[in-house]
């Protein structure tokens, strides 16, 4: 059995997109409210307030460091509350802080929610921030450096190396969306597009186009965790944790070893599915948050799910769309779903709850027991993957 | 000189060195004197044993492309008078690895494994960017 001892037990989310009448405010309580109402329980049990920092809103930030969640919505049980940032990887640590906070009695019940609303800040500010947040001021800001040129240069040294074809890497953008257009809370809800529609948008950063960049959105999300004796209690369909892995990368794309974070991928696959007793054949859904749509590639040789080379392909005939026999990211990872900062990771293990619990609409994967989900933060400093059941091995 | 609106280095007390070498047109290398190791981006100690005895070498000032991307869109407002602009990261015979833009050729003659040299674009009185060029060139 497994050694964790954390369990979702009821989720909040509003739709992404770009909702600039939407306040921060508007989006937290929203959120919070309905994940306690998910989770069956009182306001006054959340004993925890564990948020994800949100990037570039540092009035937000300063706000939430500082206590105002549990003042507003009235949590009077609360015990303590703080603030995590990680970048992407921010969710995962949450649930880490989470489980410490639990096991050691500090809180029974702990709510982790993040925000994020971008599409009130000038876009020349956005671009800033993101042009200098995991990205070096010295040795690669200065050369024109941002997330699209950085992950260009992945993209283009991965096609140099395993002779995945334009085509191939377009593919990984028509799965993701074929998932969002499925997910009412999803920017592409009803918006499928097709490898030409990849192909003929604007070039951006070689050999990535736009539909092969991310697009910045508002969003929020909720989770509300216990212990799995509580979880059991509380509700009939908890979602366990089984297990985690993970390894740190590196801060700058020139001094990383693991320049694809393929090596990262695999340990922290191999180390998440060993605690949760489980190998990757008794996966159903793999849940990769890896940003970029052509990294899922990368994920699926490392998890190996296919040999190096063979993911452009495997992804091309289907097998990881709706229906296939790989299902990836359901929610279409942030290409499809719309790329809030650090909220992509929280609106990717609020999925991970909804498949397990049974409650994912039409991007339901029938008996869905067992899923492996992946984070990462920066531009790609770590390889975070955790292991989620709706029983425990 | 033409004002200069695109950032400049955040340079630290521990790579001032490096920044006067490139003004010199030298491309320099921290080396540590402990254990040998090249170091770069540059370190206040060791990277490897931690020593603070460091020094600096001179780099050939040839390399070769490990990747690049054409920037065409999506950057600050200062960059778009360069696009499109080649973003990229260069191996250098000394076995680091630094990130630079590729000038003096059209960027879709860049390719991986280009043999590069080195060359100092003088952007403010005070700073010159290292930057590379096709050898052939």
């Amino acid at each position: 059995m497994s050694k964790g001892n954390l369990a979702i037990i009821g989720v909040g989310e509003v739709p992404t997109g770009r909702y600039p009448e939407r306040s921060h405010w508007d989006i937290l309580y929203d959120i919070c409210i309905q994940a306690v109402k998910d989770a069956g329980i009182d306001k006054k049990d959340i004993e925890g307030v564990i948020t994800v920092a949100p990037q570039a809103q540092p009035r937000l930030t300063s706000e939430i460091s500082f206590g105002k969640i549990p003042e507003e919505l009235g949590f009077t049980g609360c015990k303590d509350v703080c603030i995590c940032n990680a970048g992407g990887a921010s969710t995962t640590n949450c649930l880490r802080l989470a489980e410490q906070w639990i096991n050691s009695g500090l809180a029974k019940i702990v709510l982790i929610p993040h925000v994020t609303v971008q599409s009130t800040i000038p876009l020349q500010e956005v671009i800033s921030f993101f042009a200098t947040a995991g990205i070096d001021t010295q040795w690669e800001y200065p050369f024109g450096a941002t997330f699209n040129g950085m992950l260009g240069m992945v993209a283009q040294r991965y096609m140099y190396e395993t002779g995945t074809t334009a085509e191939e890497m377009a593919a990984t953008v028509v799965a993701l969306r074929k998932w969002a257009a499925l997910d009412p809370n999803s920017m592409f809800y009803g918006k499928p597009v097709t490898i030409d529609d990849v192909l003929n948008s604007k070039m951006i950063s070689t050999p990535l186009r736009s539909k092969e960049c991310n697009v910045l959105a508002d969003g929020g999300g909720a989770m509300i965790v216990t212990s799995r004796d509580l979880a059991r209690k509380i509700t009939d369909t908890p979602v366990f944790k089984l297990g985690h892995g993970g390894r740190y990368v590196g801060a700058c794309h020139i001094l990383r070893q693991d320049y694809f974070m393929e090596e990262g991928w695999r340990l922290a696959s191999e180390e998440a599915l060993a605690e949760a007793g489980l190998t990757k054949e008794d996966i159903d859904i793999f849940e990769f948050y890896v940003a970029y749509p052509f990294n899922q590639l990368v994920a699926l040789e490392a998890v190996g799910i296919t040999k190096r080379g063979q993911a452009g392909k495997f992804v091309l005939e289907g097998h990881t769309s709706p229906g296939g026999k790989c299902p990836c990211s359901t929610i279409g990872d942030a290409a499809g779903r719309g790329h809030t900062g650090s909220g992509v990771s929280m609106a990717n293990y609020i999925e991970c709850a909804r498949q397990l619990m049974g409650k994912a609409g039409k991007r339901q994967v029938t008996g869905c027991e067992y899923i492996l989900a992946s984070a990462a933060g920066g531009s790609g400093m770590n390889t975070l993957m955790t292991v989620w059941g709706n029983k425990i091995p | 000189m033409k004002t200069y609106n695109k950032p400049l280095p955040t340079i630290q007390p521990w790579s001032e060195e490096f920044w006067k070498g490139t003004k010199q047109e030298k491309l320099l290398i921290q080396e540590c004197k402990q254990c040998g190791s090249k170091i770069f981006y540059p370190r206040k100690n060791c990277p490897e044993c931690w020593s603070p005895d460091l020094t600096w070498r001179q780099a050939s000032g040839r390399a070769k492309v490990f990747s690049y991307s054409v920037t065409h869109a999506g950057v600050e407002e200062h960059f778009y008078e360069d696009i499109p602009f080649v973003l990229a990261l260069v191996d250098l015979e000394e076995g680091v690895r630094m990130m630079t833009n590729i000038i003096g050729c059209k960027p879709e003659d860049v390719s991986i494994g280009m043999d590069l040299e080195v060359v100092f674009d003088h952007v403010t009185n005070d700073i010159a960017l290292p930057k590379w060029r096709p050898v052939s060139s």
